[in-house]
């Protein structure tokens, strides 16, 4: 496999700036970052470091003042903004902090959300949802609202949400954030063994240092840059129902 | 994804309750007042038009509406049946006179004497008794308002008798002609029982009724009726055209107009500005939406769908609160006449969801211009 194509992830010299004058903001300074498929890749530094703006870009609902974000081979800055919008919702996978569930919508529908924004018709949309939630361990919940459901429970739900049109690329958002210390390794746990994949990327924004051992590679950020990248194989628990994770190519 | 959107809007009861409880009580307020409206208007012509039997009505010049009366010379008679295309033309007199029940109630009525040997404007409709039984002297029959003045809480039934300029009238019957505009009790009595109660008036003729002969345009009868001078001719149509116009243009229609206005912008404002609220405070999941892939095209789908159902429940509750309202009030013999067109439905639905539109429209722009990456912060 060449380099090329094992890249999930590729950003250049990524520049992007907040207001104008006296409020103007440099919050990305020429960050370069690269994510491998197979990979979970932890973007962590502090507040305002630039982490959530970076991943707001590589998701494609932030355009760039200059550098370049290539996303499996594909600038997404040359897409139509149609295009790039198709390719977010069949390519990319979301994990919020605050989970973001409809609370009009069983775990379910939840979970199916980007399968009917696909398109996909609403039963079969549901029953796929139902499958990948049940497989994530909330049999029983399936049908319950998100206030009916524990903090752990609606994170699950919410990878559902981001696993369930099989994307290349998962962008988690600070994940274990609203999370007691046990839920977010659970969570955890469950995002390693159910979202990473040769194929697929993962990409989890967080300052929960207790959590780091789950990583494949650590990108440190500060003042608008990637300050360093600390390759290391994933120490944390692995389910038994889980199919293991290739090494990632910068840990090898 | 329009299937979440219902589900956002269901699951925001109070928003939504909010908003179709405002849609249906400015229906309501709309179409009630459009209705009662729409009815004042047509009462100042029912008279007018429910005189089925003639096509053509002739008056002294200044006439304007059925409610101003000015004596015509019987001359006047003869000359429109001299004019050509005229199959037949009958006098109608009209007169008001305070009547006086047996039992003591008091009121002005309308007394209309019909030509004794045409009996061109008799009832059409009759609730109680036979209308052609006015051919005898000192009878009429009364109109269901009129009965009820006189003779409260009683069954509409014959034989009850008034009291008019020294006369004893006998009720023969009980007509279903419509509510007059001027609320007064209407008699329908023979011209000759109308004659002597009008003692001492030199002309017995208040309206020329006539027909035009058959293949000839009754306007074309109109203008040869005029040609003769001294005389307007005009259709039922234009006349009950002409009186509609004349009521009109009084200044009443503008006091429901300004209500009718007022409730569709408070409804409007209340609706709309609900609406806006529920897509405001929906702003996050509708930009989680957007990060998932949702186009703005499915969200405009999204809002416009839930507008709709939101004007459609509204729309439906209020027309059915303002039609039992209608039903119930008509009841009454003096409000009989109330009725609500489904133009005045259709209308005011529209006109809601017109304004309500610039509120949807609003809430398009404000989801359009959602940042998706807000969902990070």
């Amino acid at each position: 496999m060449s380099a090329t194509d094992s890249t999930a992830v590729r950003c250049t010299g990524i520049r992007k700036h907040f207001g104008e004058d006296e409020a103007r903001v440099e919050v990305l300074r020429g960050v370069d970052y690269t994510v491998r498929r197979g990979e979970l890749s932890f973007l962590v530094g502090p507040s305002g470091c630039g982490k959530t703006t970076l991943i707001s870009v590589i998701a494609g609902l932030l355009a760039t003042d200059a550098g370049q974000v290539h996303l499996f081979g594909r600038d997404l800055a040359g897409m139509p903004n149609d295009e790039r919008i198709l390719f977010r919702r069949t390519h990319l996978g979301f994990v919020f902090q605050q989970y973001n569930l409809l609370q009009a919508l069983t775990a379910a529908e939840n979970a199916a959300i980007p399968l009917l924004a696909a398109g996909v018709r609403r039963r079969e949309a549901v029953d796929r949802a139902t499958a990948l939630l049940e497989r994530l361990g909330l049999s029983g919940k399936t049908g319950s609202f998100p206030r009916q459901l524990s903090g752990g429970q609606q994170q699950r739900v919410a990878l559902a949400r981001a696993l369930v049109h099989e994307p290349r690329l998962i962008i988690c958002d600070e994940p274990t954030a609203a999370l007691d210390h046990a839920t977010g390794e659970a969570v955890m746990e469950l995002l390693a063994s159910a979202a990473v994949h040769p194929d697929r990327a993962v990409i989890v924004v967080t300052h929960d240092n207790r959590v780091f051992h789950f990583a494949d590679v650590i990108a440190q950020m500060d003042d608008g840059r990637i300050v360093g990248v600390d390759p290391r194989r994933r120490s944390g628990p692995v389910p038994e129902t889980v199919s293991p994770t290739p090494p990632s190519p910068l840990s090898a | 994804m329009n299937w979440v959107g219902l589900q956002m809007l269901r699951n925001d009861r109070a928003k939504f309750a909010a908003m179709i409880v405002a849609v249906s009580m400015a229906v309501f307020l709309m179409q009630n007042q459009a209705a009662i409206l729409a009815t004042m208007l047509s009462m100042t012509a029912a008279q007018i038009r429910e005189v089925e039997d003639a096509d053509l009505w002739v008056t002294e010049p200044d006439v304007e509406c059925f409610d101003q009366v000015k004596a015509m010379r019987d001359i006047q008679l003869m000359r429109v049946r001299g004019v050509p295309g005229i199959a037949w033309a009958a006098p109608l007199l009209k007169i008001d006179a305070i009547g006086r029940s047996e039992g003591g109630r008091l009121n002005t009525v309308t007394v209309l004497g019909i030509d004794d040997v045409s009996l061109a404007g008799l009832p059409r409709r009759m609730r109680v008794g036979r209308a052609d039984a006015i051919r005898e002297l000192d009878t009429a029959i009364i109109d269901p308002g009129g009965h009820q003045l006189f003779f409260p809480g009683e069954p509409f039934r014959p034989g009850r008798s008034l009291r008019i300029r020294d006369r004893r009238i006998r009720i023969v019957g009980i007509s279903d002609v419509a509510a007059p505009f001027t609320g007064l009790p209407m008699l329908h009595t023979s011209r000759s029982t109308a004659a002597a109660l009008n003692l001492g008036e030199q002309h017995m003729t208040s309206f020329i009724l006539a027909r035009s002969a058959p293949g000839t345009p009754p306007e074309q009868v109109c203008q040869r009726i005029q040609a003769l001078g001294g005389l307007r001719a005009r259709t039922t149509e234009q006349f009950a055209a002409d009186a509609m116009w004349f009521y009109g243009s009084q200044g009443v229609p503008m006091l429901f107009m300004v209500t009718i206005t007022i409730g569709l912008i408070v409804g409007a404002a209340i609706t709309g500005q609900t609406f806006l609220m529920f897509i405001k405070e929906n702003a996050r999941p509708l930009s989680m939406l957007k990060v998932v892939g949702t186009t703005d095209r499915q969200l405009g789908i999204m809002i416009l769908l839930q507008g709709t159902v939101v004007l459609a429940l509204g729309s439906c509750f209020g027309s059915g609160i303002a039609a039992a309202v209608c039903n119930l009030v008509r009841t009454q013999p003096f409000l009989r006449s109330l009725y609500l067109p489904w133009q005045i439905a259709l209308g005011t639905c529209l006109a809601l969801a017109s304004v309500t539109g610039v509120a949807l429209y609003a809430s398009f722009r404000h989801v359009r211009g959602l940042e998706p990456a807000s969902v990070f912060r």
